[in-house]
């Protein structure tokens, strides 16, 4: 393969140098949270973690672990960085996507450390594509406190469930307001539009709640706009945990399974919606 | 009202609605002793529909204590009742049971779905309060009748390209042909023409008391004829000569289905130069006017669709029959604030602020006569 006959000299230029057999096991998940231009790229030796944040109020973190590449090295603790992840995306999808069985771009990621471009090198039948990006200095994601320990209701849900309603949502709301309790309804996602109200109920012993663990009523409401980009995400995944904690915070983590069957995640914190007008 | 709706039930309630949908912006829900009604006008009057469910078709079906005296219908808007049965394939797979309440104590229409693994989908829509319209036309009337299964239909109806608008239905003793219409015919070069014959015997019932060529809008009976399809039902067609209004029908035990549309006048647009330029379509929306506006809220109190046996119409047959010298252009001239495609709203359903009868025939007529209690609290304030 073209990709691994790279000088021995060159690779040790490098402070992280991961690798995929697939582009798309990274190109796939990275669109679940791509909702803004830019990303920090934050990887440890534990693998690679992508954030995307809007306005401060949201957060995406797609989590990456460094078995998931056929190589992934790194020479320093932590390496990070921002890019362009509209850019990456695209130079990810150079080949053209294509699904034809046993046709698939591979991936080999490189990154010389502060300053320079995060260097790519993609192959598929035989054509190397080499992008370099510009990198910049990353920023500091935003940290939403959110600690388990603060958390005063669970659920976890099969993706399956919750996509219908998610597709049904009235987008002429403003907001989607969250209901979580130990009682009825248990957990109630709800909508207030132009045509009326809506509320989607899901019972703690419907087949469809993994785990349900509510120790308080609360009904929290969230910004539609913020949510929206995170059909993305819930449609890559099979199980969804939906967390609240004392202050209203909500975070929702995903399982995603890549084309390989291995496991990823994907998370979004969200604040809650300031304005809370009564119905 | 109170009613429940289990397993298939629900999606074909919910193609029902695919189906109004395609007439009109509004649905107005009319709940009534005989059965609950859907209903769409369209924005010109030109196009009418109404699904009657009957008790049957319910699990369960229960009216007020306050239906007896006082009518509730409700009118929701199209694009909010809509994207709850928008996927009927999901209906089909997921929900159980569908509860529709009205008149809860919050002013609202209360969807309930009941779906798979304990999940329970609630919609509460805004609705507004009102008179319903109805159309009113008296298929025994008319001349001609053909009946045959959906398929047949579809399939004739498939020839022709979505977007077509219009098309002409012509019989003879001989066939009954199907072609396409186009007003103005000036550009012969860029038009494609379709035309298809079929033999009677192809009907289940074939009756023809005047040949005729009909000119109608395609586009709003595609709705009836997708459903009356999915669920295997024979469509009968009664009609007559040309500027009196097709009905279009289908009914088992448990449903009926009525979509009424108007048709051109003069089919030909050979007809005066001015119904030729200005020739109505179906479609259009119809510019405001003080006769338009009249007909739109001034609803005839109704009868009820297959008038047969409340005889009413009958002594309207006159005003039938003079509608050829109507067609002259004098007529429209003078309506100044109208144009002909309101004049052939006006025709649809008779306003009831022209009590003079002046002018206009009324081809689709209320029944001011009516005393059965059902009728009685339907009728429209006086204007």
């Amino acid at each position: 393969m073209p990709l691994s006959t790279q000088s021995q000299g060159e690779d040790e230029q490098y402070v992280l140098v991961a690798s995929l057999d697939h582009a798309r096991n990274l190109s796939n998940i990275l669109k679940a949270i791509t909702f803004k231009d830019h990303a920090i790229f934050n990887a440890t030796p534990n693998g690679l973690k992508v954030t995307v944040e809007d306005s401060k109020c949201l957060q995406a973190n797609a989590f990456i672990q460094s078995k998931i590449f056929q190589e992934f090295t790194i020479k320093e603790d932590m390496v990070g960085f921002q890019v362009n992840l509209t850019v990456l995306l695209d130079c990810l999808n150079i080949f053209g996507g294509s699904t034809t069985p046993g046709v698939s771009t591979a991936l080999r990621m490189c990154y010389k450390g502060y300053g320079y471009p995060l260097t790519l090198f993609l192959e598929e039948g035989g054509v190397v594509t080499v992008c370099k990006i510009n990198t910049q200095e990353p920023e500091e994601p935003v940290d939403f406190e959110f600690c388990s320990t603060n958390v005063t209701n669970k659920v976890i849900l099969q993706s399956e469930s919750l996509k219908e309603a998610f597709s049904e949502l009235d987008m002429t709301s403003e907001v989607l307001q969250i209901t979580m309790s130990p009682s009825q309804p248990y957990f109630r996602l709800s909508t207030f539009g132009n045509s009326g109200n809506a509320h989607y109920d899901y019972p703690k012993d419907s087949d469809m709640m993994e785990l349900f663990k509510c120790t308080k009523t609360q009904t929290n409401r969230y910004k539609m706009s913020l949510l929206k980009p995170s059909t993305k995400a819930l449609a890559l995944s099979c199980k969804v945990s939906v967390r609240t904690d004392s202050r209203g915070f909500l975070s929702l983590q995903y399982l995603v399974r890549n084309d390989d069957g291995q496991i990823c995640f994907v998370e979004y914190y969200c604040c809650p919606d300031e304005d809370v007008a009564e119905d | 009202m109170d009613c429940v709706l289990e397993g298939n039930a629900v999606k074909a309630f919910g193609k029902a609605i695919h189906s109004l949908s395609r007439i009109g912006d509004e649905l107005c829900l009319d709940p009534m002793n005989k059965g609950l009604a859907l209903r769409s006008v369209n924005s010109a009057h030109s196009a009418y529909a109404c699904f009657l469910f009957s008790p049957m078709f319910f699990t369960k079906y229960c009216l007020g204590p306050d239906q007896g005296s006082e009518k509730v219908q409700c009118k929701l808007l199209m694009k909010s009742i809509l994207p709850l049965f928008r996927c009927l394939a999901s209906i089909g797979r997921n929900v159980e049971q569908c509860q529709i309440q009205v008149n809860t104590p919050n002013d609202r229409v209360k969807i309930q779905f009941f779906c798979r693994h304990g999940i329970t989908k609630t919609h509460n829509l805004c609705y507004q309060d009102s008179e319903a319209l109805q159309a009113v036309f008296a298929s025994h009337l008319c001349p001609n009748v053909l009946k045959a299964p959906a398929r047949l239909l579809g399939d004739m109806v498939m020839h022709f390209p979505v977007y077509q608008e219009e098309i002409t239905l012509s019989i003879t003793p001989l066939r009954v042909s199907l072609r396409n219409y186009f007003e103005g015919a000036n550009d012969h070069m860029n038009i494609m023409y379709t035309e298809m014959s079929l033999h009677p015997d192809e009907f289940d019932y074939f009756l023809i008391g005047v040949e005729s060529d009909i000119t109608f809008c395609l586009k709003e009976l595609r709705g009836l004829l997708s459903f009356a399809e999915s669920h295997c039902l024979p469509v009968s067609i009664h009609f007559g000569a040309a500027g009196k209004p097709v009905c279009f029908s289908v009914d088992d035990m448990i449903l009926e289905a009525t979509v009424v549309l108007s048709t051109l006048v003069n089919s030909e647009s050979r007809g005066p130069s001015q119904l030729a330029e200005t020739a109505p379509r179906c479609a259009d929306v119809v510019s405001e006017s003080p006769g338009e506006a009249d007909c739109r809220t001034a609803v005839p109190a109704a009868m009820e669709m297959i008038a047969s046996s409340q005889g009413s119409p009958i002594t309207h047959l006159p005003a039938l029959l003079l509608l050829p010298t109507c067609t002259e252009p004098p007529h429209y001239q003078e309506e100044a604030h109208t144009t002909p495609a309101s004049t052939l709203c006006s025709l649809l359903f008779r306003a009831l602020s022209s009590e003079t009868g002046e002018g206009l025939p009324v081809l689709v007529c209320c029944s001011e006569e009516e005393e059965s209690e059902e009728e009685d609290v339907m009728r429209s304030p006086t204007l």
